[in-house]
């Protein structure tokens, strides 16, 4: 397969994917009309001010001509009115996902950096003093969940120490040092998965005969991980990492409202917590398009990594 | 002998000198009479009803900007607030006819002078003549009547429209004054239009004051983000006395009071909005903060609507009421940071409170009751409430929970996010409701129990509590006041409407160079006062 | 015993049973294992290890409204194990079920089974319950329903994986020439050869799903109070933290504990495949 056809296939199924799940967002958000109008205009509005705005914003049409009205919105870039922040969302939203991008790239920094760095150190030399106090160090931070890391954290560094910022609003500009917290709450959860995934590659990697035979001829060892292990054993964690993708879409929602971080996490929740229905809708949309265009991206990560396997190969 | 004048040169009014005796005779603690003469437009010496804005010990600075930790919701119309913090960034920029301080004394502001007839009946307002709009229109009688019109329609959606449906009338008698004609007396008409709903817009006025916001007050709207920022300038032409900070930043933190707190420690706001008992430890242990406090009337009602089954019930009500234990609620919920109340809204802080006798706890007699009104083998009922004060909310309803499980009653705890609570606060038969202090106890009275007012979320009607009410409000005198408070708030009582278990002392922090803050007992923040050092 | 041997031999197995296993008993003894009503007020915010005016002992202290932590986390233990291992077994029987069915028929039914899977996993996990909790509210049920919709997608790709491998070999070509029922080879020829990762797959997804329960109640969207739930306990105790640590400290090691428990269970399992698998 082409990389031409390989991506047009993707795509396909993607927007197929996209089309789906659009439908199923409608359906279960604006099914009930009445409903929708509590909710847009609030409880207390009177029954004659529902009917009208209903009527007015043609709500009244059938289903399927509401929905596809909706859907042309939405591609057009027409998201509607956030009913609580009382702009339009698309103004709202990118900003919001940006702010989410430097959040989750910051973490991500410190996935990769951490989990491959301490996985390919507990690898090279399996069952080590460093192997297992790395692996005991990698099964544990995976089992604190983010939220308790998040208290402990700030415990100790905002309230104990004094060291860093409590908040990270970031509302009077960008700040590294509000950063900090969130992003390395974030990264310890996840580079402990990270390490053990690398750590197990990397063992089996080095166990295999052209390694072994490259160590009998006395190369140096660090050459060999740098030149031989390293490319082979980095093919499972690098599909790890682009999982993570989907779930640091997760994690940053508990992150953000935790340290107030005005990012598409913390928009969510609002909006989930004020009944904001445009507003989730357009925010399940967005998150379920990230996480098919990073599926993509790790495809074709992978068949870069692997050229062995054809592109769109089942794996 | 007190130098009894009136604001506008009037002669004084007739209550006052009654008052006046006795003040001398001792009958009458100095605070009650200065407020009460304030009520009347009366000052003594002239000084006492001056604006003392600065509570000034040392000479303040100009400049600066305060970043204010505070919830930003949106704004449209002052007078449909249902949040103090929305009512205070209007405050900002939007000023009253009259202005409340800390003291409960009533302030010259927007009006400089008021004077009731002898019964109390018609009130005349005098101008500030130097008041105007940012927008370079004077400050008018129009302005007063275009606001007051709008709260009284019949329409109108706004709480004022309980609170002020004794206005009959209204009409311009001169250049900067105004008469308003009342239906029956109300002495505190002065105190209650401080209220947070009665900020004064501009007589162009359309309904979404953000989208041109006009004002006569000492700051300039800058910016509005909901759920982010809002940002106030210094006006240079400010009509009265200039603030001192060059800018005010509101910064929204979410809803998390311990952020606040994280924010203020680490420098990154100057101060924050309120604090509530579950941080108290951890503003205790934060050295570079000041912990500001006070007592109000903030409370929680836990009320039930009499017209829904099963609360249409005495019984069941009274049952209830019976089983809590109201001192348990203080000590756990608040850690014992209050004052202990005993179910009828009235608070010791309040110039009007007249001591009943508390209630006592008897589970046995709620058990009685429960099996007369046919609930012998138990009651289920469901508590709708939002923590819209912080977790101490729930505290208090997780106690009471327990305490009427002693008698057989299952609570069912339906807890909400606070924005979705406050959409639905009057329509939940059995839900737990935050009631923000107002100075006299019969403003909430007024607001919250009469019949079929606009916030009467109890649904409690009483003619004779109608009348026991009108009669307080007509009086000026404060013992006589509290004398015939005494009537309302046992009516109230014995109709067992509410579990309201206890008064929760107010606390906030800020930085230590935040100066001239001091914390209003209703959370009305006036920031014009404010300095940084 | 003897299948028991080769997990046993490995010590983070063991640690890893006896964490879960004993959180596990902790749940079904909860009434007897807990010294107190985990509801009831005794005596506001005593230390761990205090004693109370009535000479009771708190050993990891009481919350703020007098309630004892460790009966609290006793009784959590049940909300936690209960719904997370409700909800990964209603996950798996739908999960199994579609799996089973698209693998072993293929073709349409197949092709449009997983991509109901594929949407359903296009969903980040959280923000898929957030919608599903806006949408129907946060109750116990409504938690387990999340919790499968989730869930089941992944599952059902593991089963439909192993199942269209197995579906290959001879022996099941032979039962089909037999003409044994569909359900028959389904439930007999091919469901046992899944158990092996399905347990491995059923550790580590009972410990997100604790995390995730406890997630949500951090948040404020979980379980109604009073019910004791980890999550919510360091929710609410978190404002609390710096003067009351053990507010906070005893939930989240009981949280830890049991996914760490979870996790080493669920590598001891894998690990113990794997040899079997080199060995066949």
């Amino acid at each position: 397969m082409t990389l031409g056809s390989f991506l047009l296939r993707k795509t396909a199924v993607a927007i197929l994917t996209m089309l789906t799940v659009s439908f199923l967002i409608f359906l279960a958000f604006e099914v009930n009309v009445a409903d929708v109008a509590v909710k847009v205009l609030g409880q207390y509005s009177t029954p004659d001010q529902r009917t009208a705005w209903l009527a007015e914003n043609g709500y009244y049409d059938p289903f399927v001509i509401r929905y596809l009205r909706w859907l042309g919105g939405f591609v057009t870039g027409d998201w509607g009115l956030s009913t609580f922040f009382r702009v339009p969302i698309t103004s709202i939203v990118f900003p919001r996902l940006g702010a989410s991008a430097l959040l989750a790239g910051g973490a991500l920094l410190v996935i990769v950096v951490f989990g491959l760095g301490l996985g390919i150190l507990a690898g090279m030399r399996a069952g080590s003093l460093l192997d297992r106090v790395i692996s005991v160090f990698s099964v544990i931070t995976t089992s604190i969940p983010d939220f308790a890391s998040a208290v402990f954290l700030s415990g100790i560094f905002v309230f104990w120490l004094g060291l860093l910022p409590g908040a990270s609003t970031m509302i009077s500009g960008f700040s590294l040092r509000e950063l900090i917290l969130p992003v390395l709450v974030l990264g310890l959860y996840s580079m402990g998965y990270l390490a053990r995934i690398t750590r197990a590659s990397m063992v089996e990697v080095m166990g295999t005969h052209y390694i072994r035979t490259a160590r009998l001829k006395g190369a140096n060892p660090a050459r060999i991980v740098l030149r031989h292990a390293m490319r082979n054993a980095l093919i499972t964690p690098v599909t790890v990492i682009m999982l993570q993708l989907p779930w640091l879409l997760s994690g940053v929602i508990v992150i953000e409202v935790f340290y107030a971080y005005k990012g598409f996490g913390s928009l969510l929740y609002d909006a989930a917590l004020n009944q904001d229905i445009y507003l989730v809708e357009a925010c399940a949309m967005v998150s379920v398009l990230v996480v098919v265009l990073s599926q993509i991206l790790s495809d074709l990560i992978y068949g870069w990594l692997n050229p062995r396997i054809s592109l769109g190969a089942k794996a | 002998m007190n130098d009894l004048e009136t604001l506008s040169g009037a002669p004084v009014h007739p209550a006052a000198r009654r008052m006046e005796t006795d003040f001398n005779a001792g009958r009458m603690d100095r605070r009650s009479f200065l407020r009460a003469l304030s009520w009347l437009g009366v000052a003594v010496g002239g000084a006492s009803l001056m604006p003392d804005l600065a509570h000034a010990q040392a000479t303040p600075k100009d400049g600066g900007t305060l970043r204010f930790a505070c919830q930003i919701q949106e704004i449209t119309d002052p007078m449909m607030s249902q949040w103090i913090e929305a009512s205070n960034l209007y405050r900002n920029s939007l000023e009253f006819l009259t202005w409340v301080d800390a003291d409960n004394i009533v302030r010259p502001y927007l009006a400089k002078a008021w004077t009731p007839s002898e019964d109390l009946t018609f009130w005349d307002f005098e101008l500030d003549e130097r008041a105007t709009w940012s927008n370079g229109d004077a400050f008018t009688p129009e302005d007063v009547i275009f606001n007051i019109n709008r709260w009284i329609a019949p329409d109108s959606q706004s709480s004022n429209k309980t609170a002020f449906a004794a206005i009959s009338g209204m009409e311009k008698t001169g250049d900067h004054s105004v008469r308003i004609t009342l239906s029956r007396p109300v002495a505190s008409l002065p105190e209650q239009l401080y209220s947070y709903t009665c900020a004064m817009v501009h007589r162009d006025f359309t309904g979404n004051w953000p989208e041109n916001p006009v004002g006569t007050g000492p700051f300039a709207l800058q910016v509005i983000e909901v759920g982010r920022r809002a940002v106030f300038t210094k006006r240079p032409d400010y009509w009265g006395t200039p603030a001192h900070l060059d800018e005010i930043q509101y910064i929204d933190l979410g809803p998390d009071v311990t952020t606040h707190l994280a924010a203020l420690s680490s420098g990154q706001v100057d101060l924050i909005y309120r604090a509530t008992i579950a941080e108290y430890d951890l503003m205790q242990s934060l050295p570079n903060i000041q912990i500001l406090s006070g007592k109000s009337a903030n409370t929680v009602v836990m009320r039930m609507q009499v017209d829904q089954a099963p609360f249409d019930d005495i019984r069941v009500r009274k049952a209830i009421q019976l089983a809590a234990n109201n001192q348990q609620m203080l000590d756990i919920a608040y850690r014992g940071k209050g004052t202990i109340a005993s179910n009828y809204h009235v608070s010791p802080v309040q110039a009007d409170y007249f001591p009943l006798p508390a209630m006592a706890r008897d589970v046995e007699q709620a058990k009685a009751l429960l099996a007369e009104a046919g609930h012998a083998d138990g009651l289920a009922i469901e508590l709708t409430l939002g923590n819209t004060q912080g977790k101490w909310e729930q505290d208090t309803a997780q106690v009471l929970q327990q305490n009427l499980a002693e008698a057989g009653i299952q609570v069912k705890l339906n807890v909400l996010p606070a924005t979705q609570y406050w959409p639905i606060w009057n329509k939940v038969p059995f839900g737990l409701t935050y009631w923000a202090h107002r100075p006299l106890g019969s403003m909430t009275m007024d607001l919250a129990y009469r019949s079929g007012g606009s916030w009467n979320e109890s649904h409690f009607a009483s003619p004779e509590f109608d009348a026991a009410l009108d009669k307080a409000m007509a009086l000026v005198d404060p013992e006589a006041r509290k004398a015939a408070m005494e009537d309302v708030e046992r009516i109230l009582q014995d109709s067992a409407v509410m579990v309201q278990a206890f008064w929760s002392e107010p606390m906030t922090a800020a930085a230590q160079n935040v100066q001239g803050f001091v914390l209003h007992p209703s959370d009305y923040y006036r920031m014009d006062s404010i300095w940084l050092s | 015993m003897k299948i028991l041997l080769p997990y046993l031999k490995k010590p983070l197995v063991v640690i890893g049973v006896a964490l879960s296993g004993g959180w596990l008993l902790v749940a079904f003894l909860a009434p007897i294992l807990a010294p107190y009503d985990p509801l009831e007020t005794l005596q506001p915010l005593a230390r761990p290890m205090a004693t109370g005016a009535d000479g009771q002992l708190f050993v990891l202290g009481t919350d703020m409204l007098g309630r004892d932590i460790l009966s609290r986390l006793i009784w959590g233990a049940r909300t936690v194990v209960i719904y997370s291992t409700l909800a990964t077994l209603t996950a798996y029987a739908f999960g199994m079920l579609f799996g089973l069915i698209a693998g072993y028929m293929g073709g349409r039914i197949d092709a449009a089974l997983s991509f109901a899977a594929n949407v359903v996993l296009s969903f980040p996990v959280l923000v898929l319950y957030i919608v599903i909790i806006v949408l129907i509210g946060a109750s116990p049920l409504n938690i387990v329903i999340a919790v499968t919709f989730s869930s089941a997608p992944a599952i059902f790709r593991i089963v439909r994986g192993i199942t269209m491998d197995v579906a290959s070999r001879d022996y099941v070509a032979a039962a089909i020439t037999q003409g044994e029922s569909t359900w028959r080879i389904l439930l007999v020829d091919i469901l046992p050869n899944t158990t092996g990762p399905l347990a491995v797959d059923f550790c580590l997804r009972l410990g997100y799903t604790a995390i995730t329960i406890g997630t949500l109640g951090f948040l404020g969207l979980g379980l109604p109070p009073p019910t004791p739930d980890w999550g919510g306990m360091v929710n609410e105790g978190r404002a609390m933290a710096i003067a009351f640590p053990h507010l906070v400290i005893f939930p989240c090691i009981a949280i830890s504990s049991l996914t760490l428990g979870l996790s080493l269970l669920a590598d001891g399992l894998r690990e113990v495949n794997e040899a079997k698998e080199r060995q066949a």
